[in-house]
């Protein structure tokens, strides 16, 4: 049995890495880095409609199995002095109305990212008037202040020294919105830990939340930085087994969303099975299934699992010997049940 | 009375504004900042403005970029009280396309042109004197 999922294991983490190539038309920014590229959600797909079902939703957060202890958890940001717990003495209503309270809050927490296709480029003249060319030698930025407007909604627009008058590229948009609207926690730049030898350190040291939380703060969801950080990330995740780290966090809803959409759930997949979680492993089919509009004709659990190896895995070994490790794990469970109850006499 | 000084006042609006908006010169020194305030056109420069509606920065950042920020709604309310503006404050809604381009944009425009082609004329014939030598 140990000898079986270890084999299955190592099937997986050695010759069978991701398979998620991006194609020529999918792909608009692709930075090459440890190996992974960037892999945007482009316009031509665009992933929001099906995102944004409720049923897909309710399936996300399924998937993401809400631990209370672990999303309550205090974060180690630095900054705070750790305070000293309080106890308390509750009656039953009190600790039930307590624990609402608490499920409340940390599905406030738990709000997944929100998957949009990246942004197109802006590129809306507004007028040109050569005659103010020597001007200005540099470009001038107006920025509209009046109270109670979006950020997204802002108009700036910026006088170029040959006399264009336009509306602000996206990364200008950003500058000025933070400039004068600041947000706490977004820098005005975007940090080093998202660029190079630093990010690539980071994701060594597995700090997975870390990125993904400070990459949901500094940049919109629509961002091709925010895409090509969180789908680095997810690529991480998915070779090196992270799950666990991601799990009952508001980034796993997203992970799965992003494995799922790219038809890459196969570790997520053996992972749930090797862990006996064979119902989320079967939500996991039926998000696969609304997301690329395939039937699955088995309603049992281990069935469908079972039919979705036949047609779709791409790591038919890893999981097949994953599925016949399970059943092996259970056909011993109910061994050793009716050995009890013999033992005790029922039989 | 009171029509003909309309009259006397040559197109200008009447009653005369008693409302600018203008400049204010902040920052310190060697460093010019601006706030863009409206103020009674009587007021001394250094007043407190009845409503800031923007600052400017006419030095250029890192991305030399020069920065500014107005706040169309008041400026707009403003100018429907009859408030008037200054020039500067003129050429700058103008570039930023909320007035049409005040005149003398185009003429600083148009001399700064004719600067930078007198000096590269002078440049390139004082070099071609220098090589004839």
């Amino acid at each position: 049995m140990a000898a079986l999922r270890h084999i299955s294991q190592s099937l997986l983490r050695n010759f069978l890495k991701t398979e998620i190539r991006p194609n020529p038309e999918t792909c608009s920014v692709c930075i090459r880095l440890l190996n992974y590229s960037s892999i945007d959600y482009d316009d031509k797909h665009d992933p929001s409609p099906k995102f944004f079902n409720k049923e897909v939703q309710s399936l996300l957060k399924d998937l993401t199995r809400i631990d209370l202890g672990k999303v309550n958890k205090r974060k180690r940001l630095g900054s705070d002095k750790l305070e000293e717990p309080v106890y308390q003495f509750m009656t039953d209503e009190e600790l039930q109305k307590a624990t609402e309270a608490a499920i409340k809050k940390s599905e406030e927490l738990l709000q997944i990212p929100p998957v949009v296709s990246v942004r197109k480029p802006i590129n809306r003249v507004l007028s040109e008037d050569p005659a103010l060319q020597g001007l200005e030698q540099s470009t001038m930025v107006f920025t509209d202040i009046t109270f109670g407007i979006r950020d997204s909604d802002r108009l700036i627009v910026v006088r170029e020294p040959s006399g264009i008058l336009k509306e602000a590229e996206w990364d200008v948009k950003n500058r000025m919105n933070q400039l004068y609207f600041p947000k706490e926690g977004r820098l005005l730049k975007p940090p080093k830990m998202f660029f190079g030898e630093y990010f690539e350190s980071l994701l060594e040291r597995k700090e997975y939340e870390f990125i993904l939380d400070r990459a949901c703060l500094q940049f919109e969801p629509n961002d091709p930085d925010y895409q090509r950080v969180t789908s680095i990330t997810y690529q991480h995740v998915n070779d090196k087994g992270g799950f666990e780290m991601l799990r009952s966090t508001r980034h796993f809803g997203a992970l799965v969303f992003f494995l799922a959409w790219h038809k890459n759930i196969d570790n997520l997949l053996l992972d749930l099975i090797e862990t006996s979680y064979i119902e989320e492993g079967s939500k996991l089919l039926d998000l696969y299934s609304k997301l690329h509009d395939v039937n699955f004709k088995s309603s049992n659990d281990l069935e469908k699992i079972e039919e979705y190896i036949k047609n779709f895995a791409k790591k038919k070994a890893g999981l097949e010997l994953g599925v016949q490790a399970y059943k092996d794990v259970l056909k011993q469970r109910q061994e050793l049940e009716e050995g009890i109850k013999v033992a005790h006499g029922l039989r | 009375m009171n029509k003909l000084r309309g009259v006397a006042r040559c197109g200008l609006p009447f009653p005369p504004p008693t409302k600018i908006i203008r400049f204010q010169r902040q920052g310190c020194t060697n460093r010019p900042f601006y706030h863009i305030i409206v103020a009674d056109v009587k007021s001394d420069i250094h007043f407190p403005p009845i409503e800031q509606l923007g600052t400017h920065d006419p030095i250029a950042n890192e991305n030399n970029e020069k920065l500014t920020s107005l706040n169309y709604e008041r400026i707009r309310y403003w100018l429907s009280q009859g408030a008037t503006t200054s020039r500067p404050v003129q050429e700058l809604l103008g570039l930023a396309g909320f007035f049409p381009i005040h005149p003398r944009s185009y003429m600083t425009a148009w001399r700064n042109r004719k600067l930078a082609e007198e000096t590269s004329k002078i440049e390139t014939t004082g070099t071609n004197e220098q090589e004839k030598e």
